[in-house]
């Protein structure tokens, strides 16, 4: 039985001998500056971040999914959604499908959608026109084949007015909804 | 038609006196619909003003709606907007919907947007707030004091293991093996 364990304790120094062994290229060099065990680490994390939030020290944005576009937004942004879309002018809307919120310092990242709740982000409806007229010209050569289409496309303005990270991370939601 | 497209102007969005940052303001500002009282072109525009006409201006007290009858002249609707823009339309011959809708039109848009054409989709003040990436973003600052070349930091840990390594690594194995084997036998 010894010698069995003997022969395992090779393998294993094979694998991660004193000089990082066989697969030290697989893992990296790298040493943890502070030596902290894990949880302590993230709590530390989280509360700088909450302090943060509650200090609001700089500017935040956030990465937005507005029909089937991803838009990345900070406060008095002016943003072009193209396509019918029923919201009017003057009309307040709040972007609820946020997948990413960040200030200068952190970033909340989504999987896919940041907490519902956790960060709100207003915006008003500008302005609803129609965009230039868009040429579609089809020719074939030697086919007499020629098409010409035009069109316009209806165009939103939108205003990002605020984006505001509501409540404090890792802390049970607020029911918004 | 088609050649005015080639010499559009090329815009980027904007919006006039930061409209909708703190309340938002209709853009139109004044409307004037031209008309004949008798011509079969008019007749939509007529019908408009007729049924919606009254509604619309209640609706909206902050356009100015102005007519003005014209003999045997084709129908025009005209708009004038908050940033100096003004949008003249022919509504020759357009029914009583057409014209409905491109009232709408006129009064929800913020001056004569599509007499350009967008080189961008949004626009913003802050292009980059965590500051812009670089190749040096996320590098470990050891770096910075290191001599090049270093074999810790030109070590070639990107690639796949290589076959000899693999080789070399069932080489240890069978030896290890071996002697097991022999272990196991003077057992």
């Amino acid at each position: 039985m010894a010698m069995i364990r003997a022969g395992l304790q090779r393998i294993a120094n094979i694998f991660s001998g004193p000089q990082g062994g066989i697969l030290s290229r697989f893992a990296t060099n790298l040493v943890p500056v502070e030596s902290k065990p894990v949880p302590e680490t993230t709590k530390d994390v989280i509360a700088a971040c909450n302090k943060l939030i509650e200090q609001n020290a700089s500017r935040n944005f956030a990465i937005v999914h507005l029909l089937g576009k991803q838009w990345r937004i900070t406060d008095g942004d002016l943003l072009v959604v193209e396509g019918y879309w029923p919201p009017n002018i003057g009309d307040k809307l709040t972007l609820d499908k946020v997948l990413l919120a960040a200030t200068k310092d952190f970033s909340l990242i989504g999987r896919p959608l940041v907490q519902p709740g956790l960060v709100t982000v207003t915006a008003t409806v500008i302005s609803k026109g129609l965009s230039h007229t868009r040429t579609h010209f089809k020719k074939k050569r030697r086919k007499q084949f020629m098409r010409i289409n035009f069109q316009r496309a209806q165009q939103t303005i939108l205003r990002i007015n605020s984006i505001e990270i509501a409540n404090k991370v890792n802390e049970a939601p607020k029911n918004v909804f | 038609m088609s050649a005015k497209n080639l010499f559009l102007p090329a815009a980027f969005v904007r919006a006039p006196l930061q409209n909708g940052v703190g309340r938002y303001v209709c853009q139109l500002q004044r409307i004037t619909f031209k008309f004949c009282k008798s011509h079969g072109g008019s007749r939509g525009l007529r019908d408009f003003i007729e049924q919606n006409l009254v509604e619309f201006a209640k609706e909206n007290p902050g356009v100015v709606v102005y007519m003005k009858p014209r003999r045997h002249r084709s129908p025009v609707i005209v708009g004038e907007y908050l940033n100096g823009d003004r949008v003249w339309m022919s509504v020759h011959n357009k029914t009583h919907d057409e014209i409905t809708k491109w009232v709408e039109v006129m009064r929800t848009q913020q001056g004569d947007v599509s007499s350009s054409r967008l080189r961008k989709y949004q626009y913003t003040d802050h292009p980059s707030i965590q500051g812009p990436w670089t190749p040096f973003t996320f590098k470990i600052p050891e770096l910075n004091t290191a001599q090049l070349p270093d074999p810790k930091f030109g070590a070639n840990n990107r690639l796949p293991q290589s076959a000899t390594e693999e080789l070399r690594l069932m080489f240890e194995k069978q030896k290890l093996n071996v002697k097991e084997e022999e272990l196991k036998v003077a057992e």
